[in-house]
């Protein structure tokens, strides 16, 4: 926590040295080889994840969190593919199809081809309060830019729907907290995001992972409905469902 | 750890560069077509008291006969028995629930962003990025609006969606949206529409930035006499709203039953 409050400072400071934090700076190559302008301070765009885009140590967790209760999380998170549920943060940022990010005035939307739900990064905001927010898989995101790093904070995650657990190891709670920093690297073709979980009652240590985005051609063109028929009887044979639907679990 | 955030106050504060989380913006403040962004829900400016009277004042399609045809093949197959269960007209015992939903949570009529281009009763949310603005129906799907100057694809080459192919243009400072390739379906006011149908929308948003309307107007000389046009009012929401989520788990049995009779006194 010291370190990570000093690095905000240290951040925020050498964000206002270099005066004009929302240049467009400009690339030397891109994928393409002409030279072109990016906006650091906007990550819009059509990003994929390849098969070298992950970096994810495994994550330390508390002595009390057993095997059997990581093997029940998995076992729930395919229930919930198996019935078409909504799956999601951290499911959303890895999800096998490219995600559009729009970011806007107020709002960054990341819709991914195969959810229904897309996540908000809510810029400026402050959460919700807990008093009033349901917590669901997504969980509630604000989102400001330090510098030329976004720094999106969410909270008010869902215990138990969707997919819970985290890659590395572990999974969400209703305690759960989820630092992401995005920044663009490469001149704007790569996006990349670190992923800082915490969890009192999960990990022993802040559990750090980063992915790095390939940016999509502009004219890409996302499919908008991946089908997900959760009365389809070979697909659910297929899958097949560990974790049967109880109380507990809803 | 109090040292730590004091010392990092300190300076900052010092300085005047503390890392706070920048005043949010008002969409309603914003200019041009950035001003639709936010959260929208319908509204009944007519006072017809449901959702059903929302549309009962508009005026209805004038259809070809082919059109008339396909809506009315869609009407009886609306109107077709849908089991045992739904045909069940005797009182329920104590505890017995009412069946109403044969297979709940499945994508249905509303998938593939199909929300996003006539709401229902949940909001949608609308964000305006750079080459796109997104239309996100609160109760699920994306809706995706194309704004870097492209063009539909060949319709024989597009396979149809809930919410078709939009691209969209700036129109006096009015976002204005060209949609085709929209899976078969009824229109508002007894519409109706195939892939080949172009659907036109201008969101105009009022000088206070509280109220949206959208203009529809549906072309398709094999459908339409004459084009087909209406609009939906809405309210943006209040400030610090947020989109809900909308679960539904078709594990769970009660996701397919209304009322459960309770014991009688």
């Amino acid at each position: 926590m010291i370190t990570r409050l000093g690095c905000g400072a240290i951040t925020a400071l050498l964000a206002m040295l270099c005066v004009g934090a929302t240049i467009g700076a400009q690339g030397g190559g891109g994928r393409g080889g002409a030279p072109r302008a990016f906006d650091a301070h906007d990550i819009s765009g059509f990003w994929g994840l390849s098969f070298d885009s992950r970096r994810v140590p495994p994550a330390t967790l508390l002595p009390r969190i057993t095997k059997a209760m990581t093997d029940l999380h998995a076992r729930r998170d395919v229930h919930a593919m198996r019935w078409c549920n909504l799956l999601g943060t951290p499911f959303t940022m890895d999800s096998g199809t490219p995600i559009d990010i729009r970011q806007g005035p107020t709002t960054i939307i990341v819709a991914t081809e195969n959810s229904p739900a897309p996540r908000y990064l809510y810029l400026g905001r402050k959460h919700v309060s807990a008093d009033i927010y349901d917590n669901t898989t997504n969980g509630d995101s604000v989102a400001n830019w330090e510098g030329d790093t976004l720094i999106v904070d969410t909270v008010g995650f869902h215990p138990t729907r969707g997919i819970t657990s985290i890659p590395g190891g572990g999974f969400k709670t209703d305690k759960s907290h989820l630092v992401e920093r995005y920044r663009l690297l490469e001149n704007g073709d790569v996006l990349s995001v670190t992923f800082t979980w915490t969890d009192s009652t999960v990990f022993a240590a802040p559990h750090t992972y980063e992915f790095r985005y390939y940016r999509l051609p502009s004219t890409y063109e996302p499919v908008s409905s991946w089908p997900c028929d959760p009365y389809n009887e070979t697909r659910a044979k297929f899958i097949g469902d560990p974790a049967p639907l109880t109380a507990a679990a809803k | 750890m109090k040292f730590a955030f004091a010392t990092a106050g300190i300076i900052a504060s010092t300085l005047g560069v503390v890392a706070q989380p920048s005043a949010q913006t008002r969409p309603e403040s914003l200019q041009g077509i950035e001003r639709v962004e936010g959260d929208w829900v319908r509204v009944d400016p007519n006072g017809s008291g449901d959702f059903g009277g929302l549309t009962s004042k508009f005026v209805p399609a004038s259809l070809t006969p082919q059109g008339t045809a396909a809506a009315e093949a869609m009407r009886r197959a609306q109107a077709a028995p849908r089991g045992p269960a739904y045909n069940d007209e005797k009182p329920h015992d104590v505890g017995q629930p009412y069946i109403v939903v044969a297979k709940p949570c499945a994508a249905g009529p509303f998938g593939g962003g199909a929300l996003g281009i006539n709401p229902d009763s949940g909001a949608i949310h609308l964000v305006v990025g750079k080459g796109e603005v997104i239309v996100a129906p609160e109760r699920g799907g994306i809706r995706h609006i194309y704004m870097d100057g492209r063009t539909h694809p060949d319709v024989s080459r597009w396979t149809p969606t809930g919410s078709g192919h939009s691209v969209g243009r700036i129109d006096n400072g009015e976002l204005v949206v060209d949609t085709m390739g929209i899976a078969p379906g009824p229109v508002t006011a007894g519409g109706w529409r195939t892939p080949e149908t172009h659907l036109v929308e201008r969101f105009v948003v009022s000088p206070d930035g509280q109220h949206l309307t959208i203009n529809y107007r549906w072309e398709d000389p094999k459908i339409y006499q004459k084009p087909h046009e209406y609009h939906y009012e809405l309210d943006r929401l209040p400030a610090g709203s947020y989109a809900f989520e909308e679960w539904c788990d078709a594990s769970d049995p009660i996701e397919q039953q209304s009322i459960v009779p309770p014991p009688q006194q």
